[in-house]
């Protein structure tokens, strides 16, 4: 990855003295302007009109399941994603992945042509090469979950055309555990969801259902929905490291995955079950006790949740206990016709092509050469293979060892279908032409199937024109706009009564127990070449572009190791090295990290950022590592991080404030005068109220910000340097109450300081106040003296010190990017300062529809972008001068507080308190 | 030994002292002077055109309104060039044979858009919007001129941010009745002051807003 260029390299007296002459005849040579074009359209697209924005329901997936979104294109440009709240899995709001696929859809580096073995091909070439494998090939198709109903029927034909095909389907982060643990418990699979709303009393055992996932949106908003309504929901989280749900939760229990067993059956014996004698501390029992009485009072109102690492036995035995419960949980069959486990998937396929049972090999859409653990050799494995061929969105490490390389269709320029967690089936749209030369999955499953129909729209058509009810073209038209087709939920089942199964002890490793998640922003590594992501700061350390290894302070001490420490660690003979972070409040003896980094071949970005623990993994999915060796390095890895505090010296409690359920507000002092002017507030007052009890720490606000205000990404050497360009950040705090750490989220845009210190001291007035109380960055006016960033107190402004939107961007990679840039928005240049404007151009655009129509702008019209995206509904935007308008409320609310009050800037952008539910001792 | 500086030094010396007090006052008033003049703004000048297509003629002599070809001026920023194939609707009828045409003919046969030269141009930190303009009596005229009147094409105004703000800080000396907007012959009446206070009242326009730097810079 190539660092950021300086501007020039060091020049010398000569080369400064030809430079100005040249620089200054230049000048006076230059005088006119330089010509720009108008292109109309040679023929207009009905309904078009040209420069404004059109939003098209569409689906992008997580992990095979689908989610519904609406894309916004600008000319036929797809420039940012928003939610659908007709669609289940979305519910009006995106998350991180969600937001940034449009970044994905442009990215450089992407496959863009057929290849055979290095050379460019093309696709009538490939089909003629592949219609020469006899019928009674012994094909072997990778791919991840596949739920689509086209898809599906896609697979069937080409097993139909080759009888002998192997469908090996994986998905790293999977549900095998979850499906296993149905197996036991109801001698079926079932898909279980929890009606998380339904629940006053959840127990959460190491699983993280607010964190990221496909079912993330789902749930945070049902979170969001129990936390605005009395009373209080009430989360127990017992886990080995910080999750966000463990975070969001009232009382948490820090213990290794030995611990969490434990644990589960402690609750188990206490409602009844007979599991034999428990080996927990005695603060740990009585925890569990009090969570099994809080289980048990909320009968028909209590909820368990067994976490996917969680052993099947866990899973049986949380069936056993819900239905001890009547826990609000609704059954289905599963979704996923494909019985086999993802990990067996993954061995079996290693086996079949070492063992030469394949003559052909088609990688679609997936990677097992990054997927799988190092010990399966998946690469000479592969190579083994006679015919291997690779689809996907880069050309990435499953791809150099593949013969033929085709490019897939991004889903924002595809048709397609999907499938949501609860069954709902939505169409994929494109709205752009490929820009490659791509194909859908679908059109390349029915090439190699050899049908007669290629178009992935009549394909989907196809499979959707038996099904239609009524009139088909009416039918169709209503499925793409509402971004929904109805009646395909999967219907719920009523499960047999579940079977007690008593959980193995989890393997009590004497050592350290290397515990991995997905990652929050790159997930398994298919992200990996999105720097949007990369950049997107992990929920507590704030750590970007890696994974580096957490551990708890008692391990840190014992080993040695302080923050910022590079170890390496060792599990049956392999080596890894990896920067490491102390994390107060993880179970000793657990070392986390999250899997997804290090890819080898994911592109400018992606490539050799953070660490491979896949080398030390035993199976394939099995993200546990015991009797785990770490010792202190001699190479210095760094932890690049946008937050270095979280204690901030004991004034995280003044910044961060708490309170308890229903504790009264105090009485609002009016503000001190001040000697500068108080801007008016005539025509509107804009506000922000964020609700820190809400906010789960998700980070979609901050991708969707820089979606939709052209935030350049920085890179990892710049970060190292304490610069960044996010407009919006959340703050992470650590803070202590009775004795339990605590974890809380801050979402902090500027402030819009009614009497803001970045304005006095502006030599050019470049930071000025708008009549609407926008506190404004005037770019073309700024010269960039810094004096606004140095005098913010709440250090919101950002600088660019180099052109990360241009020439200088973090890893050159040209002029593709640009065109996912908000036209609304200036991108800006070296030596501009900016920062967030609460979405100027939307409460312009707001603004301008509401004028032209002779109105006000009306409640809730004016939606910031962070704020469409947050699946929690934590942050509130609106008119002050209006009284009745949700912020006002806010403002009045008992938990209502202004950060660093005491400097008399009258923010705007003020704060909810977080809630900590302290009561019954624990 | 002959004299070191003859008698015309002295001239020389007090010219030389003059030209330093001038020449910079100077430059920097001429640069001003450049900054704002037709040279720099580009004011008044035409521009090769793939097709030399006359306003006055469609305007004028056939009375097409604007919103003919410029559909967007009403609902979007960008008032919007006509697709070729709006070009054709007349044009595959009549004069389908002139050679001036032979651009448009090829640009729908071939499916390649016409490039047309941009004449009135802002830069690119300002975002300027039409509807709104148009919304609230701003007429096309006071800004494009007499475009009706334009045998091709040119910038009627200067278009720099003082010309803009004259309008922004008194915006009753241009405003007129939505229903002359389109009126390329309207001329301010002789009580336009209190005309376009009304209009401003009537319209609800924000004067205040008007000169704010978010108005237009972003």
């Amino acid at each position: 990855m190539p660092p950021l260029r300086p501007p020039f390299a060091a020049i010398d007296r000569r080369t400064s003295l030809k430079l100005l002459a040249s620089a200054m005849s230049v000048a006076m040579a230059s005088c006119g302007r330089p010509e720009e074009e108008i292109i109309p359209y040679a023929d207009m697209p009905e309904g078009l009109v040209a420069g404004e924005p059109q939003r098209y329901a569409t689906t992008l997936c997580l992990g095979g399941y689908g989610r519904g979104f609406l894309a916004i294109a600008v000319d036929g440009r797809p420039i940012k994603i928003e939610g659908n709240a007709r669609h289940p899995a979305s519910l009006g709001a995106t998350d991180i992945f969600a937001e940034a696929e449009v970044l994905s859809l442009y990215d450089p580096d992407s496959s863009k042509i057929v290849q055979h073995k290095g050379a460019i091909s093309n696709w009538e070439d490939f089909e003629t090469n592949w219609s020469k494998l006899a019928r009674s090939a012994r094909i072997g198709l990778v791919t991840g979950r596949i739920l689509s109903p086209t898809t599906l029927a896609r697979i069937d034909a080409l097993r139909g055309r080759y009888p002998s095909l192997r469908w090996y389907r994986y998905e790293p982060i999977n549900d095998d555990a979850e499906r296993q643990g149905a197996r036991l418990a109801f001698g079926q699979v079932l898909s279980c969801r929890a009606e998380w709303e339904a629940a006053d009393v959840i127990l959460c055992l190491d699983a993280d259902p607010l964190g990221h996932g496909p079912d993330q949106l789902r749930i945070a908003r049902a979170f969001a929905q129990r936390r605005a309504t009395a009373p209080r929901q009430k989360i127990y989280a017992v886990e080995p490291a910080w999750t966000l749900t463990g975070a969001a939760a009232d009382h948490r229990l820090a213990l290794a995955p030995g611990g969490i067993v434990e644990f589960a059956k402690a609750i188990a014996n206490s409602l009844g079950a007979s599991l034999g004698p428990i080996r927990l501390a005695a603060d740990e029992a009585a925890f569990a006790e009090k969570v099994a009485r809080d289980l048990r009072q909320a009968h028909g109102r209590a909820l368990m949740l067994a976490g996917r690492a969680q052993s099947p036995e866990m899973h049986a035995l949380c069936h056993w206990l819900n239905d001890k419960l009547a826990a609000p949980v609704t059954c289905h069959a599963p979704l996923d016709p494909v019985m086999e486990d993802h990990g067996q998937a993954m061995t079996a396929l290693a086996q079949d092509m070492r063992s030469g049972a394949l003559d052909a090999l088609v990688v679609l859409g997936c990677n097992p050469i990054h997927d799988a653990p190092d010990r399966l050799e998946m690469a000479q494995a592969m190579d083994r293979v006679p015919l291997r061929i690779q689809a996907g969105l880069h050309a990435d490490e499953s791809a150099a060892h593949c013969q033929w390389v085709l490019p897939l269709s991004h889903a924002l320029e595809s048709w397609g279908d999907a499938r949501a967690t609860d069954g709902t089936v939505s169409l994929v749209q494109p709205l752009i032409r490929p820009l490659r030369d791509s194909r859908t999955a679908d059109e390349i499953l029915a090439l190699l199937a050899g049908e007669e129909q290629r178009k992935a729209h009549d394909l989907i058509q196809g499979t959707w024109r038996a099904k239609a009810q009524g009139n088909f073209d009416n039918w169709w038209r209503k499925a793409l706009s509402d971004g929904v087709i109805p009646g395909e939920a999967a219907p719920p089942i009523v499960p047999p009564p579940p079977k007690l199964v008593a959980p193995p002890p989890a393997l009590l490793s004497t050592g350290i127990t290397l515990v991995l998640a997905p990652h929050h922003s790159v997930w398994d590594g298919r992200y990996a070449n999105n720097a949007w992501l990369q950049e997107c700061p992990a929920p507590f350390t704030k750590e970007v572009w890696g994974n580096s290894l957490y551990l708890a302070p008692e391990d840190g001490n014992k080993l040695g190791l302080a923050d910022g420490d590079s170890v390496d660690l060792s599990a049956a003979g392999q080596t890894v090295s990896a920067p490491v972070a102390i994390m107060p409040g993880q179970a000793s003896g657990v070392a986390w990290s999250a899997i997804g980094q290090g890819r080898r071949k994911a592109g400018r970005i992606g490539t050799d950022v953070g660490c491979r623990y896949a080398a030390l993994l035993a199976a394939p999915f099995d993200w546990r590592v015991g009797d785990l060796r770490i010792a202190k390095s001699a190479k210095a890895l760094v932890l690049h991080s946008t937050q270095t505090h979280t204690q901030l010296q004991g004034r995280a409690e003044e910044l961060f404030q708490t309170t308890r359920p229903g504790a009264r507000a105090e009485a609002a002092k009016p503000p001190p005068p001040s000697v500068l002017p108080v801007p008016s507030r005539d025509d509107y007052a804009w506000a922000m109220v964020i609700d820190t009890d809400a906010c789960i720490g998700c980070n979609a606000c901050v991708v969707a910000c820089q979606s939709e205000n052209n935030v350049p990404v920085v890179g990892p050497e710049e970060i190292a340097l304490g610069r960044d360009m996010h407009w919006l950040r959340v703050d992470s705090y650590a803070v202590e109450k009775n004795g339990q750490a605590r974890r809380g989220f801050q979402t902090v845009p500027c402030m819009h300081c009614e009497l803001a210190p970045c304005e006095p001291v502006c030599p050019v007035e470049a930071s000025v106040h708008d009549h609407e109380g926008l506190n404004v960055q005037v770019y073309n006016r700024c010269i960039g003296t810094r004096f606004c960033e140095a005098n913010c107190p709440y250090k919101v402004r950002r600088f660019n010190w180099y052109d990360y939107s241009g020439e200088q961007a973090y890893a050159d990679q040209g002029d593709a990017l640009k065109a996912q840039h908000n036209p609304d928005v200036s991108v800006r240049g070296r030596g501009v300062m900016e920062k967030c404007n609460y979405c100027l151009q939307r409460v312009s655009r707001a603004r301008r529809t509401a004028e032209k129509e002779g109105r006000k702008i009306a409640e809730g019209e004016m939606v910031t972008a962070c704020q469409a995206a947050c699946p929690t509904r934590a942050i509130h935007f609106g008119d002050l001068n209006n009284a009745d308008s949700d912020v006002s409320h806010k403002r009045q609310d008992a938990r209502h507080y202004t950060l660093l009050e005491e400097l008399n800037t009258r923010p705007r952008t003020t704060f909810l308190k977080r809630v900590y539910d302290d009561g019954e001792g624990i | 030994m002959a004299q070191l500086f003859r008698p015309g030094a002295n001239t020389i010396a007090v010219a030389l002292i003059v030209a330093l007090l001038v020449l910079p006052v100077g430059a920097v008033a001429l640069s001003y002077f450049m900054w704002e003049s037709p040279y720099a703004t580009d004011q008044n000048m035409t521009k090769a055109q793939p097709v030399p297509f006359s306003h006055f003629h469609h305007v004028s002599e056939i009375g097409l309104d604007c919103r003919v070809c410029h559909t967007g001026v009403e609902k979007a920023a960008f008032a919007g060039i006509p697709s070729t194939h709006v070009c054709m609707t007349c044009h595959s009828q009549i004069w389908t044979n002139a050679a001036m045409l032979a651009p448009v003919r090829d640009s729908l046969a071939s499916g390649t858009p016409l490039h047309w030269q941009r004449v009135n141009r802002l830069p690119d930190y300002v975002f300027f919007d039409h509807s709104i303009h148009v919304a609230k009596g701003v007429g096309c005229s006071t800004c494009h001129g007499r475009v009706d009147q334009m045998a091709l094409t040119r910038q009627a105004q200067p278009l720099t941010m003082g010309w803009c703000l004259q309008c922004h800080r008194h915006p009753e000396d241009y405003i007129r009745p939505r229903s002359a907007v389109f009126d390329m012959a309207w001329t301010p009446p002789s009580n336009q002051r209190d005309k376009g206070l009304a209009l401003i009242r009537q319209y609800l326009i924000h004067t205040d807003h008007l000169t704010d730097c978010s108005t237009c810079h972003r």
